[in-house]
């Protein structure tokens, strides 16, 4: 069963000048247990993306999709808030620079325990602030970390960064969430702990049965620990599909273009050659070209780019674009 | 924390040093005889002139005049009013209690207005009701103190007759002074219509201490919008409502804790400029507070009330600077660090 | 053939225009509607302060002794011809307030112009040192600078006696610690920034480092506190003026003149709200200008 179920998503910005449309017909679907990548650029919209799946963005973005699913339930019917409730129950979300996200002058122990629901507690409530403290320390537990009693009374400024965003996933773990999407997790920290927060994120996922959607710009990160890749460009679905896929037979301009410029990813380059790029920058939210945004940077862009393309499909492998490369492989 | 301790103890002490070398100095750039302007006997003869240089070793060079100032000072004696002749010891114990007693009342009421009313516009941010309360502060911040006085008496004491208009207290009733803060010494006086006499130290402590209240509460309002706004938007509340918080929890938990935290360096700062307000509106209303007694002093050409009357208020001043810093480090450890150095 | 032409000439990016930070504020001070109103009244009292002396042929000290206490001119004992009624010495109020505004408002401007020129020379010179210097001197600015502005002026003008020449330079020296410290806090923040690294790399002076790079870049933010100690000027030289110790009597001042009319309370208030009025409008304008310039310099920063 389809676990989100997203099609043609679009998030506007309302402006003196009138609407920006910053996500433009994006689709995604999860299944359960499933370990999707978000990739692109900074300023994809990716974030964006995520946020509003949550719902935290505030009024100056407009939603809205042709569908919206969660678990067959379809959300474009209800209110803002109605829907923030009912996907707040399972789905959690972890962000950048996580000793930002938690409360400087609460403890962390105290953070934890409100994320702790009282739903969540039986007991009569003299025995709740025990029970709360228990599942605060097996949460800990959860993401490794073991020395709790220290962690408990800790400020956010004394820990370091992995530490926090080990809390912050422990935040997110005490609602029991069937789906966690992670924002960049790792973007703050040295690559020894990144390995240890994505290991940690793969044992949840194995043994939790947790999906997981991974937001990020490190392709290499993201082709080692995801199933399925879905890749976007300045705010526009480009291509979709299982990472063997994508990055075996890349369908699009783009995504080829991503795969060539990490060294890693591609081991034909001879020594000392130049690493591909495509010329350019991402283009800001005032000057968005019209069609397919890669237009002016594609090098097999033509005529037929400034009408936006229909997202074709080849066994699960989609894409956006009018002159694919599936037949070149 | 103890470092701290120290550097804010040893610059306070070189601030009162210059301070009360600045003090000493007056008597000597005021015109007159250095020696009266110091003491204010200004109807001593030659002979009793001289007996008094001996005593504050006015003979001697400038440097030993100065210690035996300040011996004077810490035995209480600041000496005698030019123009009454009082001593002006006791009269300033009086005064500067009445004076706080004054701008703590203002202080509340405009904590108690001002930050509600700030965290309202932050919260209803880009709404009509933020623009309003902006305007309404605006307005509020560019009433001079004195003419909203004066206003405020022609409307509430003389046309509807509500609120009087001068004195700390009713004239009739009689309590004895021992703090010189008036409500607590109607507390404690024994006095058989005690709470007679706090109703209406009550009614004239009202339209003063709201008259000094109405600028700094607008100040407030705008600190706490400022701090309000940034916390709301920080990434720790966006996590917190991605959490599932509802909006009144974040606000309440978070939000408020963390703004308050962020103004309270800048209301503790406040309190002073409090005070000059005070002293200004005690003119006006007649208040018996040291800011009506310097600024007639001022006016009379008193040399020894003006010069004890700013060592006063100016050590006052930097005690509660001193005491307002150190309250904010010890609330906020991050602070502690970052305060020092030349950079 | 005409018509696909045209359409691909509308699907190119036509030139834009990129004006300077400068002309950016500029335009959004414009178009913020409150800003402008503040701003238009500001003129109209720098106008009238320049202008005082020709505007009011009645010489402000002429008295008229027919007509003492008259109310203004839309109470039913009022005249027109004198417009806002007189006060206790039968002089006409309406032209006392316009020769009040050079007072109150007119030697504001100036007060401000002369501690900003002092405080910003002071503040970047500062800024050069580091140092033990420089450590004295930010304590010593600190404790300057945790007295009120006004209290330290009521003390300032208790040494040198109450007039208004001793009240203007008593503002002066206590607007410029305000001065040296936001020059000098600006200018060590943009020494920070690798512009400034730039153009010490190629050799450049810090004089001329300063004159060339960061002056014009921390120009706003000494604008911005010039407004601010503005608005605090004309209340200060009003409230001293009040309180007995600046303006002296018959100056046309706005603050002594609010003093003046105090005793006349009952039987004349005129004399006591129209002269506030003024003080208030005066200061809500400033205000007004201030406001809309931060206003202005945020949405810059944001779009």
């Amino acid at each position: 069963m389809n676990l989100l179920d997203i099609r043609n998503l679009s998030i506007e910005l309302k402006t003196t000048d009138g609407n920006i449309r910053a996500v433009d017909r994006v689709s995604l679907t999860m299944k359960e247990g499933e370990v999707r990548g978000l990739v692109g650029e900074s300023g994809s919209g990716k974030s964006l993306l995520a946020q509003a799946i949550i719902g935290v963005l505030d009024e100056r973005w407009i939603v809205h999709a042709d569908r919206f699913h969660w678990r067959n339930q379809d959300l474009m019917l209800l209110t803002p808030e109605q829907r923030k409730n009912i996907i707040t129950k399972d789905v959690a979300m972890i962000f950048q620079e996580p000793s930002s996200c938690l409360d400087p002058i609460k403890t962390v122990g105290k953070q934890l325990e409100e994320a702790v629901a009282d739903q969540q507690l039986s007991g009569f409530f003299w025995q709740r602030k025990q029970q709360r403290k228990t599942e605060v320390v097996q949460l800990l537990h959860k993401v490794g970390i073991k020395n709790h009693e220290q962690c408990y009374h800790s400020y956010p400024y004394q820990l370091t960064e992995a530490f926090c965003q080990r809390v912050m996933i422990a935040i997110a773990l005490a609602k029991k969430p069937i789906l966690l999407i992670a924002d960049e997790p790792t973007a703050a920290m040295e690559s020894k702990n990144q390995g240890q927060i994505f290991r940690l994120l793969a044992s949840l996922n194995q043994l939790k049965h947790m999906s997981i959607l991974l937001i990020s710009h490190d392709l290499e990160n993201v082709t080692h620990w995801t199933q399925t890749i879905t890749v976007m460009y300045s705010g526009q679905f480009v291509e979709a599909g299982t990472t063997e896929q994508i990055f075996a037979h890349p369908f699009h301009p783009y995504t080829q273009a991503l795969l060539d410029s990490s060294p890693n990813a591609n081991i034909l380059i001879s020594a000392k050659a130049k690493l591909t790029a495509l010329s350019g920058s991402i283009p800001l939210l005032k000057h968005l070209p019209i069609g397919c945004r890669l237009g002016p940077r594609c090098p097999r862009a033509q005529k037929e780019c400034v009408i936006a393309p229909k997202t074709q499909n080849f066994h699960g492998h989609q894409v956006n674009c009018h002159y694919s490369l599936k037949d070149e492989h | 924390m103890l470092i701290f301790t120290l550097r804010r103890l040893t610059l306070f002490f070189f601030t009162l040093v210059i301070l009360s070398v600045f003090a000493f100095s007056l008597c000597y750039l005021f015109p007159g005889e250095p020696i009266v302007n110091l003491t204010g006997r200004i109807n001593d003869n030659a002979a009793q002139l001289a007996a008094l240089k001996l005593q504050y070793h006015f003979n001697e060079n400038v440097f030993f005049q100065y210690i035996s100032y300040l011996k004077h000072i810490f035995s209480g004696n600041f000496g005698l009013a030019m123009n009454n002749q009082l001593p002006i010891g006791p009269l300033i114990s009086k005064l500067l209690p009445a004076t706080i007693e004054l701008s703590l009342v203002a202080l509340l009421i405009a904590l108690f207005i001002g930050i509600p009313v700030g965290f309202i516009a932050a919260i209803f941010h880009r709404k009509p009701i933020d623009n309003t309360i902006l305007i309404l502060s605006m307005i509020g911040y560019s009433i001079p103190v004195f003419w909203l006085g004066l206003i405020a008496i022609l409307i509430f004491s003389i046309y509807l007759g509500w609120l009087p208009s001068s004195g700390g207290i009713g004239l009739i009733y009689e309590i004895k002074s021992v703090t010189g803060i008036q409500f607590i010494d109607i507390l404690m006086s024994d006095n058989p219509f005690k709470w007679q006499a706090f109703r209406s130290a009550t009614m004239h402590i009202i339209l003063p201490a709201t008259v000094i209240a109405i600028a700094p509460a607008t100040i407030f309002i705008r600190l706490a919008r400022t701090a309000m706004l940034e916390v709301l938007d920080t990434n720790y509340i966006k996590s917190a409502q991605a959490k599932g918080l509802t909006f009144f929890e974040i606000i309440y938990q978070h939000a408020i804790r963390n703004a308050l935290m962020k103004m309270i360096l800048h209301v503790g700062l406040q309190f002073v400029n409090l005070m000059t307000f005070a002293m200004i509106t005690e003119v006006i209303f007649s208040w018996p507070g040291i800011g009506r007694w310097l600024i007639n002093s001022i006016y009379q050409r008193d040399y020894t009330a003006i010069q004890s009357g700013l060592l006063v208020l100016s050590t006052f001043i930097f005690i509660v600077h001193i005491l307002t810093d150190f309250f904010y480090a010890a609330l906020n450890p991050i602070a502690r660090g970052k305060r020092f150095g030349s950079r | 053939m005409q018509e696909e032409s045209v359409l691909a000439r509308d699907k190119i990016y036509t030139e834009e225009q990129f004006p300077s930070p400068l002309m950016q504020l500029w335009w959004h001070f414009r178009h913020t509607n409150v800003a402008m109103i503040g701003f238009w009244c500001y003129l109209f009292l720098l106008s009238l302060a320049i202008l005082a002396p020709l505007l009011t042929e009645i010489g402000q000290n002429s008295s008229n002794l027919d007509v003492l206490l008259l109310p203004p001119a839309w109470d039913s004992a009022g005249d027109v011809s004198y417009l806002l009624g007189t006060d206790d010495l039968g002089r006409s109020m309406l032209s006392r307030l316009i020769n009040g505004t050079s007072l109150t408002f007119g030697l504001s401007i100036i007060v401000v112009i002369i501690s900003m020129a002092i405080g910003v020379m002071i503040g970047s010179l500062s800024a050069l040192t580091k140092g033990i210097k420089s450590s004295i001197l930010n304590h010593f600015l600190d404790v300057i600078l945790s007295i009120p502005s006004l209290l330290l002026a009521i003390i300032i003008v208790a040494v040198l006696g109450p007039n208004l020449k001793n009240t203007l330079w008593a503002i002066v020296i206590v607007l410029i610690p305000q001065f040296i410290r936001v020059t000098r806090n600006a200018i060590k923040e943009e020494f920070r920034k690798d512009y400034v690294l730039a153009s010490r790399l190629d050799g450049a002076s810090p004089l001329r480092i300063l004159r060339y790079s960061v002056f014009p870049n921390i120009f706003e933010r000494i604008i911005n506190q010039a407004t601010l100690a503005q608005s605090a000027a004309i209340l200060d030289i009003a409230a001293l003026g009040f309180l007995g110790l600046g303006a002296q009597f018959p100056l046309p001042e706005w603050g002594t003149m609010l003093s003046n009319g105090v005793d006349l309370f009952y039987i004349a208030p005129w004399t006591v709200y129209l002269p506030g009025l003024a003080i208030f409008f005066a200061v809500i304008s400033t205000n007004l200008v201030g406001e809309g310039l931060r206003h202005a310099l945020k949405q810059r920063k944001e779009s």
